[in-house]
């Protein structure tokens, strides 16, 4: 079988030697594991030491492009990175979207594999067949922005490049890798790892062609996915906000983490709104690699300390920078998120940092001999864009928060641990899960630490009880749909899981596939089948993703992680939320947990997979040497 | 003679999706390739995408610069190559003002926008339209549009994109 469709080649960089090696593209490999998320979950697994320091040589990073990413199915944009996280000290892997996933493939790559860190500031320049490293030096220093101006001038303007800004440098824990100037993959801190490797940037440019396996029926098949993408009503509404109105929708169900993560209404939503932004800031919708959604904002603000023009925000930082900070000034969050950029960081983590210690500093356990002065208030949007850029550049208070909540609150102590809202080291993104129990257990389950995006469990958010019959049965609503309701949430979250891998393993995004839930397993196989030229059922794209999924969890295993790490803060397991329109509510969790193990094949008690299980996925050798 | 058509596309509503781009490839050389592809889309910073179309010059200086005749102007207006008789010289390229003929990678021959639609009529967003002079001054009466594609035409035009 010769794959079509992809670049067919993947590139082994080893960082110490400065070697390079091309390997092809192994077909055994795509059966079981597709490209993306699967592939790397793969020879991370085999790749990647038990018992080393993210920040060290013998950290493995790949980057890897999906089986669909640069065709022409819908939102068929997005690369991942992964590596040990330095955040969670797990299984760390990110997702963005943008061009440079596309430019990969024309260039004749799918992946690209960072072995042992180089001595001197270096970047990988890819022109087709011809791929070097150099010299960094000049750029070393530089944020993302000027990182990818200088790119373009040196090699070519039309190059899609990929970096680190000064946050990766310097390795803060939660450093985001960025492509495309204002895309992101953002969580587990991959930024940094890039940062210990010295490797500043990867420019690529490809003007090579990508053979799909259907040229003659390959327009016809695509004009029916377009047809459906845009009739689909979320569409209209993603393409006019975003993911910025989630700020109304979610406060108005009371999922909008605010003040930390004490309560999940806050009193100036409308002020942070997506209405709001569109009204005042908004430029025009930006697209990736095509992309009929065109979530991405292109905003501004015109005039005053927070000017800047650029591609921002998203829902996230809204909450993080926004509500979470108890923060009503958008221009700040607009700023913030743009200063993110720059730096290169992940704005969840570094919202939710931040706001864990204003709630330390509104309790009077971190006071202005902690931070230098710097005033924590709730609020303070100054403080915001401020210790931001200390973080970025480790300044200061800025050094103890790069390190993240859960590390920071262990150097400060004083009790201000149990303000830290995070799963397994990760801070929890934007949904207060006392108002949505899948997203509780989703943040629990998912392989990289606190995570919406892993099941990404939104069925249970905005009346899909249509899409939950289809995909799961009629005998599971009412209460599946019930987002309050803890019922059949481990069942739902088990196959979003799989479903969501599988999704990462292939390029596509999860908005087209999750929200609106318009494409599943058929439409991808039929992708797979024109596009590639693979012929995989819908039961083994299944298969596939509980594969990784299972993979992921075994590589955290290797690490020592357990159902005992598989919990929440107890804010949101014990106490109600205090306001809104869910009042009362706590996560039952335990319980959820038990239908998510029972449903994965997994033990009770350890929360780690069956030999059974392990078997059933041609697993029963990893499980051999873990297990035991 | 009926007013020449081009397709023209407002880089303040085009959102770079590449749609159009892709689309062009796929229907006429069933590829994924952007330089397959008979239109071109060139973002700039800040927040400005271009889709690029042949302009249907009334002078066309890529019929005139072809020593093999191979470029015509049919009845209709739309500017062809006779496949047959192009032997990929390039010179077309280097005449046209707009970069919009180029060589296909495959065959070397002179590949432009015909103004067959299918990337109109798939546009997400409706950024492209078929459009004449005329028209175009009328839609443009503010001279946005024009003052933008002004601005950076020494971006949108260079040759030396690779």
């Amino acid at each position: 079988m010769m794959l079509k469709g992809i670049g067919g080649e993947i590139l082994w960089v080893d960082m110490a030697r400065g070697t390079i090696e091309k390997h092809p593209v192994e077909d055994d490999m795509v059966k079981e594991y597709l490209l993306g998320a699967g592939y790397l979950s793969r020879v991370l697994y085999d790749a990647i030491p038990v018992g080393i320091d993210p920040l060290s040589p013998k950290n493995v990073l790949g980057i890897a492009t999906g089986l669909l990413t640069g065709s022409m199915f819908p939102q068929a944009s997005r690369h991942v990175v992964a590596a040990l996280s330095p955040l969670t000290d797990i299984w760390g892997e990110s997702h963005a979207a943008g061009f440079w996933g596309a430019e990969l493939k024309f260039a004749g790559y799918d992946a690209i594999i960072f072995t042992g860190a180089s001595s001197d500031p270096v970047y990988l320049n890819i022109h087709n067949d011809n791929v070097e490293l150099l010299d960094a030096s000049e750029i070393w220093g530089t944020d993302v922005f000027e990182t990818d101006d200088w790119l373009r001038e040196r090699h070519s303007k039309r190059a899609r490049n990929l970096s680190i800004g000064q946050a990766g440098e310097n390795m803060v824990r939660f450093a985001a890798v960025m492509n495309d100037r204002d895309r992101a993959s953002a969580r587990s801190g991959l930024g940094a790892v890039m940062g210990s490797k010295k490797l500043k940037a990867i420019s690529v440019r490809g003007t090579g062609k990508l053979e799909v396996a259907d040229p003659k029926d390959y327009l016809k098949h695509m004009d029916i996915f377009y047809e459906r993408m845009l009739a689909n009503p979320f569409t209209k509404e993603r393409a006019k906000y975003g993911t910025t109105n989630l700020v109304e929708l979610m406060n108005h169900i009371g999922r909008l983490p605010s003040y930390n993560m004490r309560q999940g209404v806050f009193e100036g939503f409308e002020k942070i709104s997506g209405h709001t932004i569109t009204e005042k800031h908004l430029v025009k919708p930006r697209s990736d690699w095509s992309c009929l959604q065109r979530c991405g904002r292109y905003t501004r603000v015109k005039e005053g300390p927070y000017k800047y023009i650029g591609g921002a925000p998203e829902f996230e930082t809204q909450s993080s920078m926004g509500s979470r900070c108890g923060n009503d000034n958008l221009e700040s969050v607009l700023y913030g998120h743009h200063l993110a950029n720059m730096y290169g960081m992940d704005t969840i983590s570094l919202g939710a940092t931040i706001s864990w210690a204003m709630e330390a500093w509104d309790e009077g356990l971190l006071t202005s001999e902690d931070t230098g002065g710097i005033d924590l208030s709730w609020g303070n949007h100054a403080t915001i864009v401020r210790i931001t850029k200390m973080i970025a550049l480790r300044e200061g208070f800025g050094d103890v928060l790069a390190e993240g909540s859960q590390r920071a609150a262990g150097i400060i102590g004083r009790g201000t641990g149990k303000f830290v809202m995070t799963v397994k080291k990760q801070e929890i993104a934007g949904q207060e899960p006392r108002a949505q129990k899948s997203m509780g257990l989703a943040a629990v389950t998912a392989a990289r630490g606190a995570d919406h995006l892993y099941a990404f469990p939104v069925l249970d958010e905005a009346g899909f009880d249509k899409e939950i019959r289809e995909r799961f049965g009629e005998q599971y609503l009412p209460e599946m749909a019930d987002r309050l309701d803890p019922t059949y949430k481990g069942i739902m979250v088990k196959e979003c899981e799989d479903f969501m891998v599988m999704v990462e393993s292939v390029g596509l995004c999860k908005y087209g596939t999750q929200i609106p839930p318009e494409f599943y397993y058929d439409d991808v196989a039929l992708a797979l089948k024109i596009h590639n030229g693979l012929d995989l059922s819908r039961e083994d794209l299944q298969a596939i993703g509980e594969r990784i999924v299972n993979l992921n969890r075994l590589f955290n295993a290797a690490r020592g992680v357990t159902r005992s790490d598989d919990q929440l803060p107890e804010r949101l397991t014990k106490e109600g939320a205090p306001k809104g329109p869910s009042p009362g509510q706590v996560v039952e969790l335990d319980q959820m947990l038990n239908e998510y193990y029972e449903q994965r094949g997994w033990d009770l008690d350890s929360g780690l997979p069956t030999m059974d299980t392990l078997k059933r996925l041609g697993l029963e050798k990893e499980g051999e040497s873990i297990l035991n | 003679m009926t007013e020449l058509k081009f397709v023209f596309g407002d880089p303040h509503i085009c959102t770079g999706c590449m749609i159009c781009v892709n689309v062009c490839s796929m229907k006429y050389s069933k590829v994924i390739g952007p330089q397959w592809s008979r239109t071109r889309s060139v973002r700039i910073e800040p927040g400005l995408d271009f889709p690029l179309f042949c302009r249907n010059c009334e002078d066309a200086p890529c019929m005139a610069a072809c020593p093999n005749e191979a470029i015509s102007r049919t009845s209709k207006g739309v500017v062809i190559v006779n496949n047959k008789k192009c032997t990929g010289t390039g010179e077309c390229v280097d005449a046209c003002p707009y970069y919009a003929i180029r060589l296909h990678p495959d065959s070397g021959k002179a590949i432009k926008c015909i103004q067959c639609d299918a990337c109109v009529d798939r546009c997400p967003v409706s950024a492209i339209w078929v459009t004449t002079e005329s028209e175009l001054n009328k839609r443009d009466s503010d001279g946005r549009l024009a003052a933008l594609y002004e601005k950076h035409s020494a971006e949108l035009y260079s040759k030396e994109e690779i």
